[in-house]
């Protein structure tokens, strides 16, 4: 029972953060068309701003993250207004562009910090919260869950209750319909780049005290992101988060359970699954072309 | 070396001068880097890490009798005569901290096991394996992980549900043993932790406390230990050596940080009693009586029935303990007597994991 319910816990703490990471993918794909592969150095960079400033210049964590999230997003708006929008009507060139920028993130990474050990960036929220049963998750897992779920809460209404968001899901489901609307396609693309970009700097920054923050992160990031992306629907953001956890169980348990290497092996064969049994995903409803 | 006069030959002093090429890990731009070393340097003797790299060098550098070290004995094999592991002999000098462990706590029966599925990560699962065999500890659990695992949460709530009172972290990766160790501090583990490194152990203890971390056993010591300076140890200045490398690269001191330098030292006794740099006189000088100067003691070149080869330099090596937030030497043990007594074991754990030299494709 102790074993399962442990399990339970590791598992939403890693629902969160694979939520946060496809999700940002998602809205940038959703509403640009665009397969961002610097996703997840998107996701290093929140981390090492942490690293920097947290650990590094002893600003308050919240600030420090809060600095993260505006840092990746003000990357994202640069990326969107210099790779992607010259080359929109060439999904290949946006796409080739953010693997260049990836590259440039890493060396980057590594003129700033150097390789070697990982940066050491100490829990701002030290301890661990006793549960019953047995179960304990460190406070750091803890408030990274919450912000995450807050973080994901706001992206639900934002894009159930506001004129944005049904702008942004407009976008994303037919663009020309949506201009057709009025709806200014380019704003709504550096907008979803905006959240997307700052989501995944999010992600980072809660990240730093937990796990390996190093040059080349981005790259576990990157395959967890898509894993999820796919299964759940490439442009769903429900899907994404549906997806997000179901991967995270599935991770967890089988990790827990059997080994890790095998939930690694047997996630990305799911996703090949997912993609020759039913391409549009769990929540997605159609392929874009 | 160079401060110190640099090489004795034949009554002149010669400075020895270091070309360094970062291959980056890549088998092709290793192979380029020796080309580039030997074609337009003409380096007499190459140092690598090996690991992945060296299948790629071995052929150009056996057919060029080049005299290359590495930090990884699986590379030896009696396909590269002149490729030495006159350092490390990783995994096989793990066994002297599961031997002290079962001296010293011989009530800790049970012992699970974590490692990343890599080259790396598996050689010494099987020496672990052996050893805690040895010295009649049951493993519980083992877990293999993927290498490109962010998350341990999982990895160590699998590891504690077997009931172990010794968890052993292998030869993870230095920030896995950090990330690993700050888990089990978090899911509340009581027992005794075994590990090859323990690299930033002060940055595991600021997560964790000082407390949880006393008592862990590794295999790799500061420098600066006292005990290095027993007369034994053919290392020169280890203390002065740490608070070089210290002051030139904080944070930066690691179970390998001293390798290079100890290679180094050997090939230069070994250049100046053959009184050439020319690499098969070297060779010739380092193993002449099948003896040399190892870092931490005298040591005898070994190998044949693990690799297919004695080029492996064996000996004494350090059990290392954290005692008050410090890595402290607990001891030397020999690893020969080790081998002389269960070398069966290990021989068995090796091939039940297809890791034999004859096993090898």
């Amino acid at each position: 029972m102790e074993l399962v319910l442990q399990s339970i816990a590791n598992a939403l703490v890693q629902s969160g953060f694979f939520s946060l990471w496809a999700v940002g993918l998602v809205l940038i794909f959703g509403v640009m068309g665009i397969i961002n592969f610097a996703h997840g150095e998107m996701v290093m960079v929140g981390a090492y701003t942490v690293w920097l400033l947290y650990a590094g210049q002893g600003l308050p964590f919240p600030l420090a993250l809060l600095a993260a999230a505006l840092i990746v997003c003000l990357l994202g708006l640069c990326m969107e207004r210099f790779l992607f929008q010259p080359f929109r009507e060439n999904p290949l060139g946006g796409l080739i562009n953010s693997i260049g920028l990836l590259f440039i993130l890493q060396v980057l990474a590594v003129q700033i910090g150097g390789l070697g050990l990982m940066k050491h960036v100490p829990p701002a929220f030290p301890g661990t919260l006793e549960l019953p049963f047995e179960v304990r998750i460190p406070v750091q897992r803890a408030v990274a869950l919450v912000v995450s779920l807050g973080l994901l809460a706001a992206v639900g209404w934002l894009l159930t209750w506001t004129r944005l968001g049904w702008a942004l899901r407009a976008v994303s489901m037919d663009r020309e319909a949506a201009a057709l609307q009025g709806i200014s396609v380019r704003r709504i693309g550096m907008f979803a780049m905006g959240l997307g970009a700052a989501l995944a700097g999010t992600a980072g920054a809660l990240m730093a005290p937990l796990v390996r923050v190093e040059p080349y992160m981005g790259h576990a990031v990157i395959i967890t992101a898509f894993i999820v992306a796919i299964v759940g629907g490439i442009g769903s953001i429900r899907g994404a988060v549906l997806a997000a956890v179901l991967y995270a169980f599935f991770h967890t348990f089988v990790t827990t359970y059997y080994s890790g290497t095998l939930a690694t092996m047997l996630g990305l064969f799911i996703m090949l699954l997912v993609l020759v049994i039913k391409p549009t995903g769990l929540m997605g409803s159609r392929l874009r072309e | 070396m160079n401060r110190a006069g640099g090489l004795r030959i034949g009554g002149d002093n010669y400075k020895v001068e270091f070309v360094s090429y970062d291959n980056e890990y890549l088998p092709d731009k290793a192979l380029q880097g020796m080309k580039k070393l030997v074609g337009e340097h003409d380096v007499k003797f190459v140092m690598m890490l090996g690991g992945d790299t060296w299948p790629a060098v071995q052929p150009f550098a056996t057919r060029r009798k080049l005299l290359t070290s590495t930090l990884l004995p699986s590379d030896l094999s009696p396909d590269a005569p002149y490729h030495i592991a006159p350092c490390e002999v990783h995994p096989i000098y793990n066994v002297t901290g599961v031997e002290w462990m079962a001296q010293n706590f011989p009530e800790l029966k049970r012992a699970a096991i974590c490692a990343q599925n890599d080259s790396l990560g598996l050689p010494s699962v099987a020496t672990y394996l052996a050893a805690f065999e040895a010295a009649g500890i049951d493993v519980v659990d083992q877990n293999i992980f993927d290498p490109s695992t962010t998350d341990f949460a999982p990895v160590v709530t699998s590891m504690l549900a077997s009931g172990p009172d010794i968890v052993c972290l292998d030869t993870c990766y230095a920030d896995y043993v950090n990330l690993i160790t700050e888990q089990l501090f978090h899911q509340g583990f009581k027992g005794k932790i075994i590990s090859c490194t323990f690299d930033n152990y002060q940055d595991v203890i600021e997560k964790t406390s000082k407390e949880f971390v006393e008592g862990f056993i590794f295999q790799f010591p500061d420098f600066d230990d006292p005990a290095l300076r027993q007369d034994f140890i053919n290392f020169k200045r280890p203390k002065d050596f740490y608070e070089k490398f210290v002051e030139r690269h904080p944070g930066q001191w690691s179970a390998v940080a001293w390798e290079y330098a100890s290679i180094m030292d050997l090939w230069k006794a070994a250049a100046e009693q053959a009184a050439s740099v020319e690499p098969l006189a070297v060779l010739e000088a380092m193993k002449q009586g099948g003896r040399a100067p190892h870092a931490f003691g005298d040591a005898s070149w070994w190998g044949e029935e693990l690799w297919g080869i004695d080029n492996a330099l064996v000996g004494n090596w350090p059990v290392v303990t954290v005692r008050d937030g410090r890595a402290r030497i607990e001891e030397f043990r020999s690893i020969p007597e080790w081998w002389s007594c269960y070398k069966d074991l290990l021989v068995k754990h090796m091939e039940a994991m297809g890791l034999m030299h004859y096993q090898q494709g």
